[in-house]
């Protein structure tokens, strides 16, 4: 164990002193906080249209007005959970691939070896060095989020909300963990880093992007902008009630989605955040009660993937194969 | 200079073919766009059955939406695999061109020839733009008898005409792609970056920049319908400026323009122009390379 945590020490230090990891974490922590920095200047131009339309009603003698427009500042971080169930699964991806090519490129991996160190210590050591990585990044970002919602988004936050965050980031963590092992299950699997990288690459557009593209587009209420049963004005119970007849249809598109690893982190933390409108404002107990399935299959999807990537590596390093 | 355009576009047609990881990226692409027009029609059948089961139990008066929808609307996830797939085939296909040489240590060689490299980058240029162009046949081939066989009858001359259109916009985006590919091949000193960081210029272009106009969420940058511009000033503002660098967003609102795609809006011609010079722009770009830093050693 103390050789895997000093092999994980290193990995941390090269990891932090990585330029090119450094850039892309930049550009992702730049690409989610603007994307709540948008999303809160979204949310202040309908509160001030509808502000501005409900002063028209007023003056013009109406007296009920629409429903008021909610702020649930949650739901603003749609679009930072987006980017790291997309732009983060592929940088966690990059992670993994770099603390493996690094050693094959270089020819280090066999003086490594030399030293009485075993295969299994050495790659668990890898692994734990990217997982502590990703979970420094996970808080980084969660708490410049968290910051940014109170002091642009102008949202007061309870504990509830800071608990609920606090269990998506721990989604996060393990769906960007998930995609770091399949890195380095794939570099270490593969003789030649840069085929791992294209496979692995034409694998996360499969999983990340296809797949849940396909479930998003067999949808029957994402045909039309605003929604296809909206448009028809038809309301939700007897929406669910002709829904009922096509379970079959609707069962293999839910299948679809979540053969995705992608899309059961997304339901995850679209409920704990309360963006899937269902959710919000419960209990965490409630929300659990429909989530558990989905968060133990993330949980064994990691497991999984940790346990093919020492596999690979070990089987890759061992002398017979040489 | 004829020559070395055509004998390094001939090598660069070689090396294509031969890659495997080259023939998974082309396979996923030419699966998925015949996939596409299986998923199109699938899920039109089902809104259309919905909304008969509507107008059964008396819930709705009005018509169905999709009655009457061209053929070529079953083809409409065909543009979202050509931003997805396809651009990320094209920059494998660019830096895997550039880089190669430079890994073999041939770059030197190559130099100590009487032509110039830029006539060799035009020619490794021309052989991959080839090999899109026969990819992209045999996809709009395949996606053209899919949609005919749903149908039941050959697509006629105005839609023949449409998809083959839409080949030739998907062939120009995605050369502006190989491109971005080229570029970062030839500029890289290190060989990750040279993968890594188009990869990253290709989600700036797909993600971000037309987020940052739309307040729209990632996810649904991924839908083939175009998101129209945000509301409110901030929101306007922003998108005057970074609308037509969303090649991506521009080529879907001309590409479901061609494909019919009923609720699709926006300027076609200014979405034609963006995906044209952010092509020629690429394709400039990635034949003019610093001499010093190809022949440089390429690091890990």
């Amino acid at each position: 164990m103390r050789k895997s945590l000093v092999i994980a020490r290193k990995e941390l230090r090269d990891l932090s002193r990585d330029p090119v990891i450094l850039a892309l974490l930049g550009f992702l922590a730049t690409a989610s906080l603007l994307s709540l920095a948008v999303a809160s200047n979204d949310m202040k131009i309908q509160i001030a249209e509808y502000n501005s339309y409900v002063s028209q009603l007023a003056m013009s003698g109406v007296t009920n007005p629409p429903p008021v427009v909610e702020f649930f500042p949650l739901q603003l971080m749609r679009g930072g959970v987006e980017y790291l169930e997309i732009l983060g699964a592929l940088f966690a991806l990059l992670s993994g691939y770099g603390v493996i090519a690094k050693e094959k490129s270089r020819g280090t991996l066999d003086l490594i070896l030399t030293r009485p160190l075993g295969a299994a210590a050495y790659a668990s050591g890898k692994i734990i060095g990217l997982s502590v990585f990703w979970c420094v990044i996970v808080i980084a970002l969660n708490l410049a989020t968290v910051i940014e919602l109170m002091v642009i988004g102008g949202a007061q936050l309870d504990a509830l909300d800071v608990t609920k965050i606090a269990l998506a980031a721990v989604f996060s963590w393990i769906n960007l963990m998930i995609w770091a092992t399949v890195g380095v299950a794939m570099t270490s699997y593969f003789g030649r880093p840069q085929t791992a990288l294209v496979l692995s690459i034409a694998l996360w557009l499969m999983i990340v992007l296809i797949i849940p593209q396909i479930g998003d587009t067999m949808d029957p209420d994402n045909q039309v902008p605003g929604g296809l049963f909206a448009a028809l004005s038809i309301v939700k119970a007897d929406e669910l009630q002709v829904l009922a007849q096509f379970a079959t249809y609707d069962t293999i598109r839910n299948g679809l989605e979540v053969s995705s690893v992608s899309k059961l982190f997304e339901r995850i933390t679209f409920a704990l955040l309360g963006i899937k409108d269902k959710y919000n404002l419960q209990s965490i107990a409630l929300i659990w009660a429909d989530m558990w399935g989905y968060a133990c299959a993330l949980s064994s999807v990691l497991a999984v993937t940790i346990s093919l990537s020492l596999s690979a590596h070990i089987r890759n390093t061992s002398p017979r194969r040489k | 200079m004829r020559t070395t355009l055509s004998v390094v576009a001939k090598t660069e047609i070689t090396h294509a073919l031969r890659e495997r990881s080259s023939h998974l990226l082309v396979g996923i692409f030419s699966a998925m766009v015949v996939v596409s027009a299986a998923i199109g029609f699938q899920t039109h059948r089902t809104v259309t059955r919905i909304h008969e089961s509507l107008v059964q139990h008396g819930l709705t008066v009005a018509a169905n939406p999709f009655a009457d929808v061209s053929p070529l609307y079953y083809a409409r996830n065909s543009v979202i695999y050509v931003v997805m797939i396809g651009s990320l085939m094209a920059i494998v296909l660019g830096v895997e061109s550039t880089l190669r040489d430079r890994r073999a240590g041939v770059v030197s060689l190559i130099l100590s020839r009487p032509s110039a490299f830029t006539h060799v980058l035009r020619g490794k240029l021309m052989g991959i733009g080839l090999v899109l162009a026969a990819v992209l046949l045999l996809s709009m081939a395949l996606s053209w008898t899919m949609l005919s066989a749903i149908v039941g009858s050959p697509l006629g001359l105005e839609e023949t005409l449409r998809l083959g259109v839409f080949g030739m916009l998907s062939w120009v985006l995605l050369l502006g792609f190989a491109g971005v590919g080229m570029m970062f091949g030839t500029r890289s000193r290190h060989e990750s970056t040279a993968y890594v960081a188009p990869f990253v210029a290709w989600s700036v272009i797909a993600f971000v920049l037309p987020q940052m106009g739309t307040a729209a969420r990632p996810i649904s940058l991924l839908n083939p319908v175009p998101t129209p511009a945000g509301g409110g000033s901030l929101a306007s503002w922003l998108s005057y400026i970074v609308h037509p660098l969303s090649v991506t967003e521009q080529f879907k609102t001309v590409s479901g323009f061609l494909l019919q795609e009923p609720y699709v809006s926006g300027d076609v011609a200014g979405g034609v122009a963006s995906v044209v010079v952010f092509a020629l722009l690429m394709t400039v770009l990635s034949t003019r390379s610093r001499r010093k830093t190809i022949t440089e050693e390429l690091d890990a």
